[in-house]
């Protein structure tokens, strides 16, 4: 156990020398700050002694609480967090390891007693311990500004420490088996964010593919609707409509039934295989999502609107089922089982390498 | 496995049998190199031993492997009793690395504390003794100042206390002296000497061959993966040992060929040096000045002495000569087959 500690109290002491730590807790800070500096007035919105006037935002459509809940969520979580603080967070931690690999460092740690595997899994718990005080300050930051300034006292905000720390560590784990294989922090760097761009692209390619997948089925389910019209039509008219009824009825049912005949699913094999390239990918831009959705529950959150047309209404709404029905267990499971996978293969190499 | 004893009884503290060490590289690993190639190497208890080598011969492979860093490819053996790689055992030996980077961010005091953490020490111990081995180095007045700021002579006198944090059993420096001056040097040679007197076991790994002739009771010489001398230092040059002889004639040549008669017959003309063997085989050697016979006794060069004065040769000087180590080590690396 002292072992473990001392590594902690090494870590800390690392973290506490590099000039990137606190620059970015400052940052998260600020940030966080500056949150308090935006109010609510009737008519608008001020920033310090200036007041801008707007119709979507004033006191009059929205409460100070919600007003700052939604600026949280938006600016915070959506870019803050998950994007500039994460890569500010990758670009300080992604040293760690080819640091302690370096000739004549990890000479030191390895001729003691203790394990390599616990060496390596303490050091890469000690990088995430670098992103979750990163995240506490800054919630921390933020649920003082909204209990202060909106007046809402929300502990739920909290539960972006773990989330956001979870969807770092997908990042993570390969930054670390980079810097593990290759002892090069540039590389480890660059790699992670060329794979956190391709995990995006595909999450954006496979959302796309579903969108088409869902308005063809939604298509064949009109031409199927209209195929059944026009037969009920037909039937109904077999017994009294005059002839050249009946034969325009006919020619109705065959064109429908000629057009639900030449009717193919042109994106369901496309969508298939990039849900599959998908499963075994971390699921970045879902855990974002899946912690917007736990925020909008436990901590009162506005929800996310805007207009759009029926069509569009409908597509986004049968998306966003299609969306939900993906639980925390896949979201979660498949990534984290990425996540084991990669440490697994970066804890071999630590271990069997010869230094 | 029975405990292999010295031939005191007590068991080696460090036992190496048949250690090998092949590196694969390339594509596919089909690169080999072969570092080690069947080590056996005894350290007793209470000894300094030094391991010499030239570059390439796999000293610091062989170091690695006693410490774990590096995985042999074959290896028997016990370190303290325990077989190589035995992680628990590391808690009773102290390493100093070669070319050793300690964290920059941690003050002389907080480095000692934070590895006699990671060797298991308690403490309230390795608080106590991260000063009293800051103090033992020389190093009193930079127990607070961040490592970053050390010279490369402190940084190995702080590596030393490093390794000395949780009181080992057995020692091993690689190059410990790196870097330091000589009033540095005497200081680590008088820890070392302090060491052997508690009963501490010190394997060093050096070339500075001067220094480990002076502390070394037992010494190694590794070369190309194998060893090739091992032994105290009486040991490895009594082969070597002879009179010395230091003479001045008109005619050298002539006065020591008549001298010494039937023992440089077969020898070529005055100016290459001459080689032969007394009637009982002994050895000897001359070069137009220095005379050299491959005894060790005072009395069994009487008869020599006489002859040669009878001969007309001065004695200008005489002495037993035994080989330095460094002689040895020239040698060994010449002929590794020896």
């Amino acid at each position: 156990m002292s072992q473990t500690a001392a590594l902690f109290l090494d870590a800390y002491r690392d973290l506490n020398a590099r000039k990137m730590f606190w620059i970015v807790l400052i940052i998260s800070t600020l940030v966080a700050a500056s949150f308090a500096l935006v109010g609510l007035t009737p008519t608008g919105f001020s920033i310090l002694a200036y007041d801008f006037p707007s119709p979507l935002f004033n006191r009059r459509l929205i409460s100070p609480a919600a007003f700052y809940k939604l600026i949280f969520l938006n600016l915070g979580i959506d870019w803050w967090l998950t994007v500039f603080a994460t890569c500010l967070a990758l670009i300080s931690t992604a040293s760690l390891f080819p640091d302690f690999l370096a000739g004549g460092a990890v000479d030191l740690y390895l001729s003691k007693p203790i394990s390599r595997l616990r060496l390596f899994l303490t050091k890469y718990v000690c990088g995430l311990l670098f992103v979750a005080l990163q995240i506490a300050c800054f919630c921390l930051a933020s649920f003082l500004v909204i209990g202060l300034r909106g007046n809402a006292w929300e502990p739920g905000l909290f539960l972006a420490i773990p989330i956001v720390v979870l969807f770092y560590s997908y990042l993570y784990c390969l930054c670390v088996l980079i810097g593990v294989a290759t002892r090069s922090t540039v590389a480890a760097i660059l790699l992670t964010l060329l794979f956190w761009v391709g995990v995006f692209a595909v999450h954006t390619t496979e959302v796309a593919l579903l969108m088409f997948k869902l308005d063809e089925e939604r298509t064949l389910a009109s031409l199927d609707h209209k195929v059944a019209a026009a037969q009920a039509a037909l039937h109904q008219a077999s017994a009294t409509a005059p002839s050249t009824r009946q034969a325009t009825l006919q020619s109705r049912l065959q064109e429908a039934q000629e057009k639900r005949a030449d009717f193919h699913f042109k994106f369901d094999r496309p969508h298939r295989l990039f849900y599959l390239v998908k499963s075994v990918l971390p699921k970045t831009s879902e855990t974002v999502l899946l912690l917007q959705r736990q925020l909008i529950r436990r901590a009162d959150l506005p929800q996310e609107s805007s207009p759009r047309s029926d069509r569009g209404n409908h597509m986004a709404a049968a998306l966003q089922d299609e969306l939900r029905r993906r639980g925390w267990p896949w979201i979660v499971g498949t990534s984290v089982a990425f996540e084991c996978v990669v440490l697994t293969i970066a804890a071999m190499i630590f271990c069997w390498r010869d230094y | 496995m029975p405990a292999i004893v010295s031939v005191t009884g007590e068991p080696y503290v460090v036992d190496l049998r048949d250690v090998s060490k092949i590196y694969r590289s390339g594509a596919l690993r089909r690169r080999r190199v072969q570092a080690l190639r069947g080590v056996n190497m005894q350290v007793h208890r209470g000894e300094i031993f030094g391991l010499l080598g030239p570059n390439g011969a796999g000293k610091t492979t062989l170091v690695k492997i006693m410490m774990t860093v590096v995985r042999p490819t074959a290896a028997a053996g016990t370190i303290l009793s325990r077989p190589i790689g035995h992680k628990p055992t590391l808690r009773r030996v102290g390493y100093l690395p070669e070319n050793h980077r300690f964290p920059k961010y941690l003050t002389g005091r907080q480095t000692v504390e934070f590895f006699s953490a990671l060797a298991k020490v308690d403490r309230r111990t390795r608080r106590r003794r991260g000063v009293e081995l800051l103090e033992t180095v020389g190093m009193r007045d930079w127990l607070d100042v961040k490592i970053g700021q050390y010279s490369k002579g402190m940084l190995q006198r702080m590596g030393l206390a490093v390794a000395m944090g949780a009181d080992p059993d057995l020692l091993i420096l690689d190059e410990p002296t790196d870097g330091v001056d000589p009033g540095g040097r005497r200081d680590i040679r008088d820890v070392l000497l302090r060491l052997r007197r508690q009963g501490k076991t010190v394997f060093i790994n050096s070339h500075l061959l001067s220094e480990l002739e002076t502390v070394c009771d037992r010494v190694a010489i590794l070369v190309q993966g194998r060893v090739v001398l091992q032994g105290t230092l009486d040991e490895l040059t009594i082969a070597k040992q002879c009179y010395f002889f230091e003479l001045s004639a008109v005619d050298p040549w002539s006065a020591v060929r008549a001298a010494l008669p039937g023992v440089f017959d077969s020898a070529p003309g005055p100016g290459a040096p001459w080689r032969g063997r007394l009637s009982d085989q002994t050895w000897c050697q001359f070069d137009g000045t220095f005379l050299r016979i491959g005894k060790t006794e005072p009395a069994d060069v009487q008869d020599i002495l006489d002859a040669l004065r009878r001969a007309g040769l001065v004695i200008r000087r005489m002495h037993p000569l035994r080989p330095s180590l460094e002689e040895l080590f020239f040698e060994a690396i010449k002929q590794p087959t020896a």
